[in-house]
């Protein structure tokens, strides 16, 4: 069974927009958020990388998340709440209030168990995980510390005591939900619960590419008739209290080290890219569906999805492998998939990290797979890398350039370390076919054909 | 009683059962006549946590039985400072 999928809705939380209209608006505008990291994460180590893409605060009841939700979920599964609320409004779903309980909604005029909901995360509740190992391992030990301090300890010792104790500092409590907080999969089961879906329910945890494998996977779903509608997509949230995840990608040399000029600090395909933008996380939620099952509803549609592939390096856990080989396999399965050449790709969507490794070898499979008049851009020259969420994002940025005939430039992007053909300003262009690549720690690759949709 | 720490106390439960809060009555049985499980429990204390700004330990708990409790439990943490 080859049944045509389209994509019927979309909705997205970025540092750089809240629903789909701020975000490609800015997205356009080339508008970037990039700050300071917070000022405690200093005493904690000492950082290469000094900025970050912080998200705007967002009240969660602007994303339909009640305060009850709000309190047992990671700020992640929040997020997804609010990007999938947006999904299914903007498919035209009529989204009807549970006969118990405000809090669930279902789907009018769908059948509940044909409907898949298809996640992705890089490291699912990490930041819950993190907030409540602090106070299980710190709980205790400080008090002890700060009664010693107080009460016993000799005077000259006390401005170095508090300071460790002040450095001890956690959360009120250890949170009685904790396990359902940080397990990877409870984004996906937070939105199929709040929207009362009962089909297949996967959580895809393939690092970096995790948001394109997972919507991949929802497209062959639909395709081979599994589901006839499927929620899809990535999140993430990488902040902390005490910089733990953002140590992480620093230790290994991943992140922006020249943050002399923040703004121009993160350079994607630039010769003078000195790693990636950590973003504070973000969410993004495609809602796909059979083309026919879509016309029958009479929604609007995006653009079609036409093809998918995924392949394994099989070399290094944090490196790309050199002359990137299943890159291209993986990129000519794609293309195989989806049923076009290589010269009918308009618009690439690259993963574009801004590290020396990623561009390089990416740089170099594009131009010998696609060659040099596919048009190029990185999102993440915008927003950063949201890890898990950015393979979903840049599909939802693949499906609106194609839609609109447009797309964003390649922000900061003075010297290209290749002849490609980037995106310097935005223009009516030609797009008839876009593709969307991610590549992973772990050595995952993947990508998505996508077609504009007459 | 503290009208306003009983009139949030009150709101707080019908916020996780998802009820009137005129359906809430002093007397009842948050298990008997208000059918709290312990998940229900769990999340009731989450909530006045962050509704009262004060840390709850599971001992904490003991002995409370009906919404009367509950409140007269949150005006005796009240007397404690906020958590962090």
């Amino acid at each position: 069974m080859n049944r045509r999928v389209v994509i019927t809705g979309a909705g997205v939380v970025s540092s750089i927009g809240v629903g789909v209209d701020e975000f490609w608006r800015h997205c356009l505008q080339a508008k970037s958020v990039v700050a300071p990291i917070p000022e405690n994460w200093g005493r904690y180590a000492n950082l290469h990388s000094r900025i970050w893409s912080p998200l705007p605060d967002i009240n969660p009841e602007y994303l339909g998340v009640t305060r009850t939700e709000r309190l047992q979920l990671d700020p992640g599964s929040v997020n997804a709440l609010g990007a999938a609320r947006e999904a299914f409004e903007r498919a035209g779903f009529n989204l009807v209030p549970d006969a118990d309980s405000s809090r669930v909604f279902s789907l009018e005029g769908v059948d509940a168990a044909r409907i898949g909901l298809y996640l992705g995360t890089g490291i699912g509740g990490a930041h819950s995980f993190l907030h409540n190992h602090t106070h299980h391992l710190y709980q205790r030990a400080r008090a002890a510390l700060k009664d010693y301090a107080e009460t016993r300890a000799p005077a000259q010792d006390r401005e170095t005591l508090d300071g460790i104790v002040a450095l001890m500092a956690h959360g009120p409590r250890y949170h009685p939900f904790v396990v359902s907080m940080l397990m990877p999969n409870a984004s996906s089961a937070a939105v199929a619960i709040k929207f009362s879906i009962t089909g297949p329910n996967v959580t895809y945890c393939v690092a970096c590419a995790s948001g394109t494998v997972a919507v991949g996977n929802a497209f062959r779903a639909v395709r081979d008739g599994c589901v006839d509608v499927a929620v899809s997509g990535g999140c993430e949230y990488l902040n902390d209290e005490h910089g733990h995840i953002f140590r992480g990608f620093d230790v290994a040399g991943t992140l922006v080290r020249d943050c002399a000029d923040s703004e121009t600090a993160n350079r994607p395909f630039d010769e003078k890219r000195s790693g990636f933008l950590f973003s504070q996380g973000g969410a993004a939620v495609l809602v796909l569906e059979e083309l026919e099952h879509a016309q029958r509803r009479g929604a609007t549609i995006l653009a079609e999805l036409i093809g998918f592939a995924e392949t394994f390096d099989a070399h290094s856990m944090m490196s790309l492998a050199p002359g990137g080989e299943q890159m291209e396999r993986m990129l000519r399965a794609a293309l195989a998939d989806a049923g076009v050449d290589a010269h009918d790709v308009d618009y690439i969507n690259a993963h574009g990290t801004g590290t020396k490794n990623n561009d390089e070898t990416e740089a170099e499979v594009i131009d010998r797979v696609f060659g040099k008049s596919v048009r190029v851009n990185s999102t993440k020259s915008l927003l950063g890398h949201t890890i898990g969420a950015s393979g979903a994002i840049e599909i939802l940025v693949t499906a609106l350039s194609l839609r609109d005939q447009t797309t964003h430039v390649c922000k900061n992007l003075a010297a290209p370390l290749r002849d490609l053909n980037f995106v310097r300003a935005v223009g009516p262009f030609d797009l008839r076919v876009g593709l969307s690549q991610s590549f992973a720690f772990g050595g995952h690759n993947a990508a998505v054909v996508l077609r504009r949709f007459h | 009683m503290n009208t306003d720490v009983q009139q949030r106390v009150i709101k707080a439960i019908a916020e996780v059962l998802e009820r009137n809060e005129e359906e809430i009555r002093l007397e009842a049985s948050l298990r008997d006549d208000l059918g709290f499980d312990s998940l229900k429990q769990m999340t009731l204390f989450i909530l006045l946590e962050d509704e009262f700004q004060r840390t709850m330990a599971p001992e904490d708990l003991m002995g409370i039985a009906t919404v009367k409790d509950i409140i007269e439990f949150i005006n005796r943490k009240l007397q404690e400072p906020a958590s962090k």
